[in-house]
């Protein structure tokens, strides 16, 4: 069977808008805007809101963000550390590997 | 499909309150965190654990569970189809739901009941998200990779249902691991047209390689002599074979840098050669003849001046 061969956009080459990005992790915009103004998304973000562009990096966190949020009732602060441990366990964890450390 | 127990995934009593349930959840969920625990199936039970929660979690969704355990003592696992006319009493939908991530049953029970019991769908369908495992050597040469998801579409009733889509992809060259792919259109279904589905790319692991963004690192296994005489190597790497001059005097750790052979983007990234010495065995009286010459000869000891 033929079957069609779907080509998707990666993000690196056409990023979401705030609004793209808020429906990509099914909230409102308000709860993007509260984390891009507290600097837990989008460090260095645009004081014009149109011109925000998320890449593939700002969707995994948001998602991680609000898991982690939802999941412990975590305030915004909280989980973006707990993000930020867990990105560095993991770093760590690839490097023990590769030097076949366990 | 299989019966799932959620109350026996939480371990919680069915008559548990929201708090007992909420503080169930959260203690396992922080148990079994695929980035902390210990247990080899975390993954796997944080699945789980999230799919019951988002079931007993919302009160809509848990009355309407209840609703197909009442009359029926369904154990885990036992084969079971859910009435005809189960959900009609509950009119939630099932925003954020399905895409990979949860079993036959959960879809079924709850893509059906969504679709059927919606009165006002959402303006634009929901964004779908999965993740699709491919090679290193993909991303170096570009690729078309199929990957299966439960994945909701409309029928011929226009109710929404999950179905098992397997998808072609193309695979651009130059992917690395957390980029995201977004298929427009490949969502939910809406009111005013399917959301999109983002497929987060990951790599097969393999233990010869790490991955630092665009860079990649590789451990070489070299011999005693290649090292220390130096000359050229063949070296198997995810964009084929290379040649590579091993400086004479090297030392087992270390590391050569291919400028612009790791992934290929604008700027490419490095690939790093981690040179580690490999000893032959002294299996045979030949090869320990020349371990006893060299230990003989070459008057060597590493420990000197430690």
């Amino acid at each position: 069977m033929t079957q069609l061969v779907m080509s998707g956009v990666l993000l690196e080459q056409s990023a979401l808008t705030l609004e793209e990005l808020a429906q990509a992790c099914a909230v409102e915009t308000t709860w993007v805007v509260a984390h891009v103004t507290t600097g837990i998304l989008l460090e260095a973000a645009p004081d014009d809101q149109s011109e925000w562009r998320f890449s593939s990096a700002d969707l995994v966190r948001a998602r991680r963000l609000l898991q982690i949020e939802r999941d412990f009732d975590a305030n915004d602060d909280v989980a973006a550390l707990v993000v930020d441990l867990t990105d560095e366990i993991r770093r760590l964890r690839s490097k023990l590997d590769t030097a076949g450390v366990h | 499909m299989e019966y799932k127990d959620y109350y026996q995934t939480l371990g919680v009593k069915k008559t548990a309150t929201e708090d007992e349930i909420k503080k169930a959840y959260r203690k396992l969920v922080r148990k079994y965190h695929p980035d902390v625990s210990k247990e080899k199936n975390a993954q796997e039970k944080t699945q789980e654990l999230n799919e019951a929660y988002g079931v007993l979690g919302d009160a809509e969704k848990r009355a309407a569970y209840d609703e197909l355990g009442s009359g029926h003592q369904y154990r885990a696992g036992q084969e079971f189809r859910p009435p005809p006319d189960w959900g009609r009493n509950h009119g939630f939908d099932t925003n954020g739901g399905f895409g990979g991530d949860h079993s036959d049953f959960f879809s079924d029970l709850f893509a059906n009941l969504g679709g059927r019991r919606r009165q006002q769908p959402p303006a634009r369908g929901s964004d779908n998200h999965a993740a699709i495992t491919i090679d290193l050597a993909d991303s170096f040469h570009g690729a078309t990779r199929t990957v299966s998801l439960h994945l909701p579409e409309r029928d011929a009733q226009d109710r929404i249902i999950t179905r098992e889509r397997t998808l072609s992809i193309n695979i651009p060259k130059g992917v690395t691991a957390g980029q995201q792919l977004r298929l427009a259109g490949q969502g939910q279904p809406g009111r005013a047209g399917p959301g999109d589905l983002y497929l987060e790319i990951q790599f097969t692991a393999d233990k010869r390689y790490r991955i630092d963004g665009r860079d990649v690192f590789e451990t070489v296994p070299v011999t005693p002599w290649e090292l220390a005489l130096g000359g050229e190597i063949d070296v198997p790497t995810p964009s084929g074979k290379v040649t590579v001059t091993v400086p004479a005097g090297s030392q087992s750790g270390r590391k050569l840098r291919l400028r612009g052979r790791g992934i290929p983007g604008n700027p490419a990234g490095d690939l790093y050669l981690l040179l580690e010495v490999v000893l032959p065995n002294a299996d045979s009286a030949r090869a320990k003849e020349l371990y006893q010459t060299m230990a003989r000869e070459m008057a060597f000891n590493p420990r000197a001046g430690g």
